[in-house]
């Protein structure tokens, strides 16, 4: 048990967090009883949880599990409805993000949150309490020099519109930006999703050198790896509430998702099946410029076949050409022996492929419309005669492709942003399914952004989907979904394709060369 | 929100959601409801001059507002030009009149298809502003119209477009063929693949494209059946002045566009229907009609008229982030 | 072209000014060699329009850099304009400053209905436009109002030096400050930044909504310093004279780099587009080309802008040289392709 803060005014005798604090000293974070509602929905119920300076605390959960929620109450982006907060001794709400900041703390959001039209320079000033009326200023830009530096970023233009830059660029921007506050608490929500190995690394360097200096670090990630690596202590939600806190050297992966999902871990992959089916997609010498040099590839019925490379290696931009979706795309692609044209959405449309997107948001799904409509998007005209449908006809198809991908049946008229990620995603699944024969599905990142249970629910989609004979191309980067689910790993770096590999010949050794450093 | 809570939670969120934003329909309906019971129940209210002639503009109005339905639930915002193609058509109608009737009406109708549809396919298929579109139309149209024309109207000497100003019984005619176009609007939105695509392309023109969906054909054909619905507007404006004339559509787009909101379709798409039209243009009009019949001079109406299309849009006020 | 080059033109506000003198220079070419367009009578023509139309499109421009649209312009326009003449007998300054003061509010209650309800600009912004057209035909009864002050009506439009006049020394002046504040100040820099991506700006803690309902008072006392003078000039009120200001306006913004999307744009492009189309309506006039010539140069501008700038216009062209079987069949080169055979089996 841990006492609470010497200095506190305490407001009624508040139960402590069961903590095992590795240090000695007082906590700069302390949460008691923190509550927080959105409507009928519950994120935070009755929190504890104490933060140290000079620590690298990871915070791990399912989506859902309130951690965002926690974080943005502590940078005074959100305002909690019950509970006190200690801040460096006080009690303290924030009334506002800008409060926070002067109070020192620093905040790296989950979403990119970078003004594309905006410089660099302005972007990592942005809505910084130091930045004078008259705000340019040579100090700032020196300052703003030294923090891409410090991650290896100086080839980045201070002038540069960030619209110009790669998304991983971007996202070191924001880190940059959180760099040049004078904080002395630095959150981080999912900061390396969409980065390379080595800015990863350039990252962990800053925040060991945060931590050496004595301040606090707050790492919310889904990685497990990375809790690992770089993280000190690790605190785990589940269902808005606190479940623990742990060294991370006194527990194991396993242990750490027992504590996020709240029962014994069970396999999160299912059985590979590798068949050697005849081939429903055959990709000859694609090439889109800047993006692809000559791919080739074959997806035999009834497998999974991942293209595993970096952010930018050229993997997303081969989904997309054989979906349809680059209209500068060259070559030749085949399905069930079929040519097909490419550069039009349509065409592979009707040749049975489908596509679901890394981006929900922006290309997945419909957010305003509801479930029904989403999922009957593609069957439109299936469904129709002489150009007419009947609302009767589309709900009844709506629940068949529901049951089919696992949405919840009673959730037909809900809108699609009410969902969660993982149900949404599956909306995305639902849509693909249905038809006639089965096709193919290509995707990107099928996983992202989605907790660890939703994610054993999709990976058993796939594989029912590859047992009903459909042939899947996924484009991924997290190495570990890749082994977890190929039957064939394809690697890419910079456009060029690397290296093939099959059933036990796939190893992360290998690809992880691949897809990094490889020998050519 | 996402994510967050039990399932039910979130069920009973979104049906909470869906009711506040239909609340200022549901207001509305019942205003608009109680009003016209009142009216229709005053005796001679129908055959009062003033409201005939009020009815029949809203009708004249309304058939452009459903077409301006079909622009913005495709995502498109609205178009700066309807009102001048309004006028064009008519001038086109009455120029062609002389060939009969039949022709006539046939001529004006791919006329006003088609001036709105080269609009639809250069914002589909180049994904240009439609705004900006629409005013270079605007400025298109005008132009064209001062030269062809030389700025007077076309007043032909023929009767034989008068059987359009007829009434249906106590019905003024054009009231009965704004009801209609209503009702084929609604239609195609409700019923047909179509009207579903409108919906898929307004909501997310990525995710449409994504799912096999070419979103170019689809905006096409909205701002063509808006000038379809336009055009029958045109060729009720034109029997009843006997003429044609740019003036005709003057402020028209100002009056349709109003009428999509007050009525509760979302200005980005994806999101409204042409029933909310419908009571968005019988609220303002019912609202006109009061004032009318209050004496209030065309001053106050205009002042009156704003502030409650501006309070009608308050209304639909979808509370906090 | 040299990398430095097509980063100039790529640059949005000096498109506007290159397509100024590329208007020039046509022009003068169609002149024929008459002296007419680049005159001092059709100059300072030019920078009457520039007058008229430029205080609009700047309005027009900050709402639609911050990220939203301002259509209620047009009904400020007259509502400023019938204002100051009702009230500017007496000292037509006081006029003035009333009818600014009309915009400012008018901007300060559509601004705070708007984030105070969270709704949508449009739907706000045409409830205002319906609104203050109508109270200016309200104060006007539907008449057109004189206004007895004709020395200070010729004294806005006298001309000074020749080409200028008050009435465009002062818009000149409103553009100088507005370029000022949007690129030097930090309420400029978060102006645009709300524009670019708004919940990204509410994320790092700018005070968004002060933001909207600044910009949406600037707008509005801009639209009435125009639209005041603008009335003194015409020695008249009329709730219908200047009805026609809004698509001048948004056509000059945008042919000045200012994007629907916001974000983009700068006060002096927007200034380069109302330049561009003064410089086009005048200069048309100058050579004897008849008024419908001025729409449908209108026209085509916009067109051409619209589609230079549109989304799809790559694959477009794309498909349009594939079609004429300009595309080379050879593979991009990128060197041969590192395949090794693939390891083991089952």
């Amino acid at each position: 048990m841990q006492a609470l803060p010497e200095n506190a005014r305490v407001e009624g005798a508040a139960a402590a967090a069961p903590s095992d604090s590795p240090l000695s000293v007082d906590p700069i974070f302390s949460v008691r009883d923190l509550s927080k509602s959105f409507g009928p929905v519950t994120a935070l119920k009755q929190l504890n949880v104490d933060f140290y300076p000079g620590e690298i605390r990871a915070v791990c959960g399912e989506n859902g599990a309130g951690k965002s929620t926690l974080v943005k109450i502590l940078a005074g982006v959100d305002r909690p409805d019950a509970g006190t907060i200690w801040f460096d001794g006080q009690a303290r709400t924030f009334s506002s993000a800008l409060e926070a900041q002067r109070r020192g703390i620093a905040m790296v959001a989950q979403e990119l949150s970078v003004c594309p039209d905006l410089s660099v320079l302005d972007n990592i000033w942005l809505g910084s309490t130091d930045v004078p009326f008259l705000h340019r200023r040579k100090e700032l830009r020196r300052r703003a020099a030294e923090a891409l530096s410090l991650l290896g970023a100086e080839h980045i233009a201070l002038n540069t519109p960030v619209s110009q830059l790669a998304i991983g660029e971007r996202q070191l921007v924001e880190i940059a930006r959180m760099l040049t506050r004078n904080a002395r608490v630095f959150i981080l929500d999912e900061p390396t999703a969409t980065l390379s190995d080595s800015e990863i690394d350039r990252i962990f360097t800053a925040l060991t050198r945060i931590r050496q200096e004595g301040h606090c670090v707050i790492y919310i990630t889904h990685r497990l790896a990375e809790v690992f690596r770089i993280c000190d202590t690790v605190t785990v939600l589940r269902n808005g509430e606190m479940v623990g806190t742990s060294k991370t050297a006194d527990i194991d992966r396993r242990k750490l998702i027992e504590m996020m999902l709240g029962r014994p871990f069970v396999e999160m992959y299912p059985q590979h099946g590798y068949t050697a089916g005849d081939p429903v997609l055959q990709i000859d010498a694609l090439c889109v410029p800047d993006a692809v040099s000559v791919f080739s590839a074959v997806v035999p019925r009834g497998d999974i076949v991942c293209i595993a490379g970096q952010v930018g290696s050229g993997a997303e931009s081969v989904i997309r050409a054989v979906a349809g979706l680059v209209y500068n795309a060259t070559g030749s692609v085949r399905v069930n022996g079929k040519p097909m044209r490419l550069g039009s959405a349509e065409e592979a449309f009707k040749n049975n492929i489908s596509f679901v997107s890394g981006d929900r948001a922006a290309e997945g799904i419909f957010s305003t419309l509801s479930v029904t409509d989403n999922l009957v998007a593609t069957r439109l005209k299936a469904l129709s005669r002489f150009g007419t449908l009947s609302p009767g006809s589309l709900r009844l198809e709506a629940l068949r492709l529901a049951a089919q991908a696992g949405v919840d049946q009673r959730r037909l008229r809900a809108r699609a942003d009410n969902l969660s990620g993982g149900n949404q995603q599956k909306l995305a699944f639902g849509r693909c399914l249905g038809r006639a024969q089965a096709g193919v599905l290509v995707l990107i990142e099928p996983t992202r952004g989605i907790d660890i249970g939703a994610r054993a629910e999709i990976y058993q989609l796939m594989r029912e989907l590859c047992a009903e004979g459909y042939g899947l191309l996924v484009a991924s980067t997290d190495l570990e979904e890749v082994m977890g689910i190929g039957d064939v790993v394809i690697t890419m770096y910079r456009s060029r394709q690397v290296g093939s590999y099959r059933g036990k010949a796939i190893n992360m050794q290998d690809i992880v060369a691949d897809i990094t450093h490889p020998l050519h | 929100m996402r994510g967050y809570g039990s399932v039910s939670a979130a069920a009973v969120a979104s049906r909470l959601g869906s009711i506040r934003v239909g609340k200022a329909s549901v207001i509305q309906s019942v205003a608009t409801l109680a009003v016209v019971i009142f009216a229709v129940s005053t005796p001679g209210f129908l055959s009062e001059t003033s409201i005939r002639s009020l009815l029949t503009t809203v009708s004249f109005v309304g058939c452009v507002a459903v077409g301006m339905t079909f622009i913005t639930l495709s995502g498109n915002i609205m178009s700066f030009s309807i009102g001048a193609s309004m006028s064009a058509t008519t001038i086109v109608f009455m120029v062609s009149v002389g060939l009969g009737l039949i022709p006539a009406l046939v001529l004006a109708f791919l006329f006003c298809a088609a001036l709105n549809g080269v609009q639809g396919w250069l914002v589909g298929v180049f994904r240009a502003n439609p705004i900006i579109i629409s005013m270079a139309a605007y400025s298109m149209i005008i132009g064209s119209a001062i030269y062809i024309t030389g700025g007077s109207g076309v007043y032909p000497l023929t009767d034989r477009a008068d059987i359009l100003t007829r009434n249906l019984g106590p019905i003024p005619g054009p009231l009965a063929a704004f009801l209609l176009v209503a009702l084929i609007g609604q239609l195609i939105l409700s019923f047909t693949r179509f009207g579903r695509n409108i919906y898929l392309v307004g909501a997310n023109p990525h995710a449409a494209k994504a799912a096999g969906i070419e979103p170019w054909r689809t905006v096409m054909w909205a701002y063509v059946a808006a000038g379809l619905f336009t055009a029958v507007s045109a060729v009720l404006v034109a029997a009843r002045y006997r003429s044609g004339d740019m003036e005709h559509g003057i402020g028209y787009e100002y009056h349709a566009i109003s009428a999509v909101l007050v009525g509760g379709t979302a200005i980005q798409g994806g999101e409204g229907s042409v029933l909310r039209t419908l009571v968005g243009t019988f609220f303002i009009a019912l609202m006109q009609g009061l004032l009318i019949l209050r004496g209030f001079g065309i001053e106050m109406q205009y002042l009156l008229i704003g502030l409650m299309v501006l309070g009608a849009i308050m209304l639909q006020w979808k509370g906090r982030t | 072209m040299s990398r430095h080059l097509r980063a100039l033109m790529a640059d949005r506000t000096v498109r506007s000014f290159a397509v100024l003198v590329l208007i020039i220079i046509v022009l003068g070419i169609s002149d024929g060699g008459h002296g007419r367009v680049l005159t001092v009578n059709t100059t300072y023509d030019v920078l009457q329009q520039f007058a008229t139309i430029g205080p609009v499109a700047l309005a027009l421009g900050l709402s639609m850099m911050v990220g939203e649209f301002d259509l209620s312009v047009g009904g400020i326009l007259s509502l400023a304009g019938c204002v100051a003449v009702l009230t500017g007998s007496g000292s037509p300054v006081a006029g003035l400053l009333l009818a600014v003061c009309v915009g400012g509010l008018a901007g300060l209650a559509q601004g705070s209905i708007m984030t105070w309800l969270n709704l949508s600009s449009i739907g706000v912004t045409l409830g205002g436009l319906l609104t203050f057209g109508g109270l200016s035909y309200f104060l006007t009864r539907n008449t057109t109002i004189g206004y007895d002050r004709l020395d200070v009506a010729l004294g806005v439009n006298a001309p000074l030096l020749g080409i200028f006049s008050v009435r465009s020394l002062t818009t000149i002046f409103l553009f100088l400050v507005a370029a000022f504040v949007v690129s030097w100040t930090r309420f400029g820099r978060d102006l645009l930044a709300v524009g670019s991506d708004r919940r990204a700006a509410t994320i790092v803690g700018i005070r968004v909504n002060r933001i909207l309902i600044a910009v949406f008072m600037i707008s509005g006392s801009l639209t009435a310093i125009g639209g005041g003078l603008l009335s003194y000039g015409l020695a008249a009120a009329s709730p219908t004279a200047l009805a026609d200001t809004l698509v001048p306006g948004a056509a000059a913004a945008i042919l000045g780099g200012v994007s629907l999307a916001g974000g983009k744009g700068r006060p002096i492009g927007i200034a380069g587009g109302v330049l561009v189309l003064s410089m086009l309506s005048s200069g048309l006039t100058a050579i004897g080309m008849p008024p419908f010539a001025h729409w449908i140069v209108t026209a085509a501008v916009l067109f051409a802008v619209a589609i230079l700038d549109s989304e799809e216009l790559n694959r477009r062209v794309y498909s349009i040289r594939c079609a004429l079987g300009k595309r080379s069949d050879l593979p991009p080169s990128g060197g041969s392709p590192i395949l090794t055979e693939p390891q083991g089996d089952q």
